[in-house]
């Protein structure tokens, strides 16, 4: 394997940062496990750990998805990148304004006081769930995705080869941009603030974000398995619509209990209990394809492929819906079985599909012809384990919060600290797994296809 | 189904669910400052303490945010607000058992901060957080409250105390109260606690002699 453009290989650069953030991401996943069991753990507080944990996921996500998308980009249109030195600038920035973000938030963890308003705006961190990155790196991260989006755009216009998974994918890419935007103004309102908020998080992950799994799980299919353009494409238009169609009206399951209209309640039960159908038969499309696939000589890359879809389905969505109705919502809103969810949809949504990107476009990038696959599955194995356990873990918690806190009356505290315990315990072990499994994985990532090849390099035909 | 086909079923149908989606947006805006109380300056500048420190990170407002810390939406309905006062400025001193670190919130932070969540705790949120349903049902489950039992419940004392598992952990557990304190004991720490117990961040006992009397003669059963 190789790769067809010499500019292609410029999604590494951005597969090193993804995968040095994602194991930071899951170091500091680890101490904010350890402050469930003790909160006065660690020098900094759990909040600025947890804002560290969740934007080292989102940051190194997109930086898989943009690696992936100049990756794939090149190769639909049939030419190079329109301007690589130009890609090469948009990730050195990137990193930059990343690192200051971090920088700023670890200031501020140590020093509260730092994070006073400059003429009312909080110059560190925004106080904001998800999105805390403050206002001036609001604007370098828009202008970066702009860039990133021309550059694209650009290449695309090079040799005016429209395939639906290109389209597909910048223009989910150009929805998620657009949808960065609500984020970006204050308003007085809490209620007002949370609604705009969810226009970003929902139809990112929920709208914009599948909607770049389905393109790229196309792209996935045709690589690993030589799937034909025509069906993957055409059930991948009926997957990221059915996407759009439940997901954009199921944003209503975020506004039954933050002061809005009770008219949420029906229009939000009804889409978003509707949601895991497009999740579904992205599992069906991916068993379906490759199903009659013979000599795969990406073992490994179809394996995440397929697990993707798998857990996407899983956790987004059967995870997502035992608790959407907002009669079953009314008692869970606000409890660990969100956070349940919440770690098994980002694991199998998102984790495993820029990994198996990975293991699909790094070997060509990096010029080997096979790779000894080892230590992808075991690293599989450690992570999916580790990570149903920890979300087993974490939804017996939640079921005990509801029905102690929720449905006995117990303080939140009492149910945290005492019967909870032993939750926190399991789920900071199998912290460990996963961690075990992540270092398997960024060791497989800089080691591949430098070693010596394996020695049975025909070996996978055996199936 | 062409391809054609489906492409065009999914860009036009994404553009139909989005006006829908738009058009319902629009409605709500125009009904979201009628559900709530009106925002003076104070709420605002409580709103801005609240992002300033991230309390996010730790607590849900609305029931969004992280799941490290209690649910403060309601928080000013049921602790009285010098307590909060004192917890927002230093934590351990009004609960020595606090997990929450003490952040240098300044005194006037603290009152904006306050003033913030009682707005948010009068907006109209169809219902949210629910009353737990056995402990609502606990005190009419076939016998009769005594005198004190029934001030315990008016005056909220089960929002920071404990009695038999169910109540807050914000103030000391009462389940044998009756054990460790006489009746002058008590009915003076009704009257001031602060004299009793230093640093004590609970309110003196807004309440007639009699009633007073009669939650002693209930916290004396406890033992």
């Amino acid at each position: 394997m190789s790769v067809k453009y010499q500019s292609q290989k410029i999604a590494e650069y951005f597969y090193t940062f993804a995968v040095v953030l994602f194991l930071v991401q899951v170091l500091v996943g680890i101490i904010a496990a350890l402050q469930f069991i003790w909160p006065s753990f660690f020098i900094l507080n759990f909040n600025t750990i947890r804002t560290l944990h969740i934007n080292a996921l989102v940051v190194w996500l997109l930086s898989g998805l943009m690696g992936a998308t100049y990756y794939v980009v090149p190769e639909e249109s049939e030419t190079e990148l329109w301007s690589l030195p130009l890609a090469k600038l948009q990730f050195w920035a990137t990193v930059v304004a990343i690192t200051a973000v971090v920088l700023g938030y670890i200031w501020m963890g140590l020093n509260p006081q730092a994070n006073s308003p400059i003429m009312g705006i909080n110059p560190l961190n925004e106080g904001r769930e998800y999105i805390e990155a403050p206002r001036w790196a609001d604007a370098l991260i828009v202008i970066s995705v702009l860039l990133f989006l021309f550059i694209n755009f650009m290449t695309m216009m090079k040799t005016k080869k429209w395939t639906g998974i290109q389209g597909t994918l910048v223009g989910g890419l150009l929805v998620l941009a657009l949808m960065y935007l609500p984020g970006m103004f204050y308003s007085k309102s809490m209620v007002k603030d949370q609604f705009w908020w969810w226009w970003v998080i929902h139809l990112w992950v929920e709208g914009a974000w599948e909607v770049i799994a389905g393109a790229l799980l196309a792209f996935m299919l045709m690589k690993v398995v030589g799937a034909k353009r025509e069906v993957v494409e055409k059930w991948m238009y009926i997957e990221v619509g059915f996407v759009m169609f439940t997901g954009i009206l199921g944003t209503g399951h975020h506004y039954y209990w933050i002061g809005t209209p009770s008219y949420w309640l029906w229009v939000g039960g009804i889409f978003s209990s509707l949601e895991p159908l497009p999740l579904l038969f992205m599992v069906w499309d991916a068993f379906r394809t490759t199903r009659e696939a013979r000599n795969v000589e990406n073992k490994a890359g179809l394996y995440y492929t397929v697990a993707h879809a798998i857990f996407n389905f899983v956790g987004a969505g059967l995870w997502g819906i035992i608790h959407t109705l907002p009669q079953i919502n009314k008692w869970t809103h606000g409890t660990q079985i969100t956070t349940a969810h919440g770690h098994l949809a980002f694991y199998g949504a998102y984790v495993l599909l820029v990994m198996a990107m990975i293991y699909i476009t790094l070997p060509a990038i990096r010029g080997v012809k096979s790779f000894d696959a080892s230590r992808a599955f075991t690293s599989f194995w450690w992570m999916t384990i580790s990570m149903v356990f920890i979300v087993l873990t974490i939804t017996g918690a939640g079921m005990v919060q509801v029905y102690m806190e929720r449905l006995m009356g117990l303080d939140y505290v009492a149910v945290k600290a005492n019967y909870n315990l032993w939750f926190w315990v399991l789920r900071a072990i199998f912290g460990v797994g996963f961690l075990i499994g992540v270092g398997i994985f960024v060791i497989d990532f800089f080691r591949l296809g430098k070693g010596p090849a394996p020695a049975v390099s025909a070996a996978p035909e055996r199936a | 189904m062409s391809n054609k086909a489906a492409r065009n079923l999914f860009i036009l149908g994404s553009l139909f669910f989005f006006a829908i989606f738009l058009g319902l947006t629009y409605d709500t805006m125009g009904k979201l400052d009628k559900r709530a109380p009106e925002i003076t300056e104070k709420v605002n500048a409580g709103k801005m303490v609240w992002h300033k420190y991230d309390c996010i990170g730790c607590h849900t407002i609305f029931g969004n945010g992280s799941y490290f810390a209690p649910d403060l939406t309601k928080t000013t309905l049921n602790k009285p607000k010098s307590y909060l006062k004192q917890f927002l400025m230093d934590p351990k001193s009004a609960n020595p058992n606090a997990s929450m670190p003490k952040l240098g919130i300044r005194s006037e932070e603290a009152d904006d901060l306050i003033v913030f969540l009682d707005w948010t705790s009068k907006v109209d949120t169809n219902g949210w957080p629910p009353k737990p349903i056995l402990a609502a049902a606990g005190g009419v489950a076939g016998r009769e409250l005594t005198e004190g039992q029934k001030l315990y419940q008016s005056h909220g004392c089960s929002a920071c105390h404990t009695i038999n598992g169910i109540g807050g952990t914000t103030g000391p557990d009462l389940t044998r109260v009756g054990a460790k304190h006489d009746r002058t004991w008590l009915v003076g720490h009704f009257k001031d606690p602060a004299a009793f117990v230093k640093n004590s961040a609970m309110p003196k006992v807004e309440a007639p002699e009699s009633e007073i009397e009669k939650l002693t003669d209930y916290m004396l059963t406890l033992k």
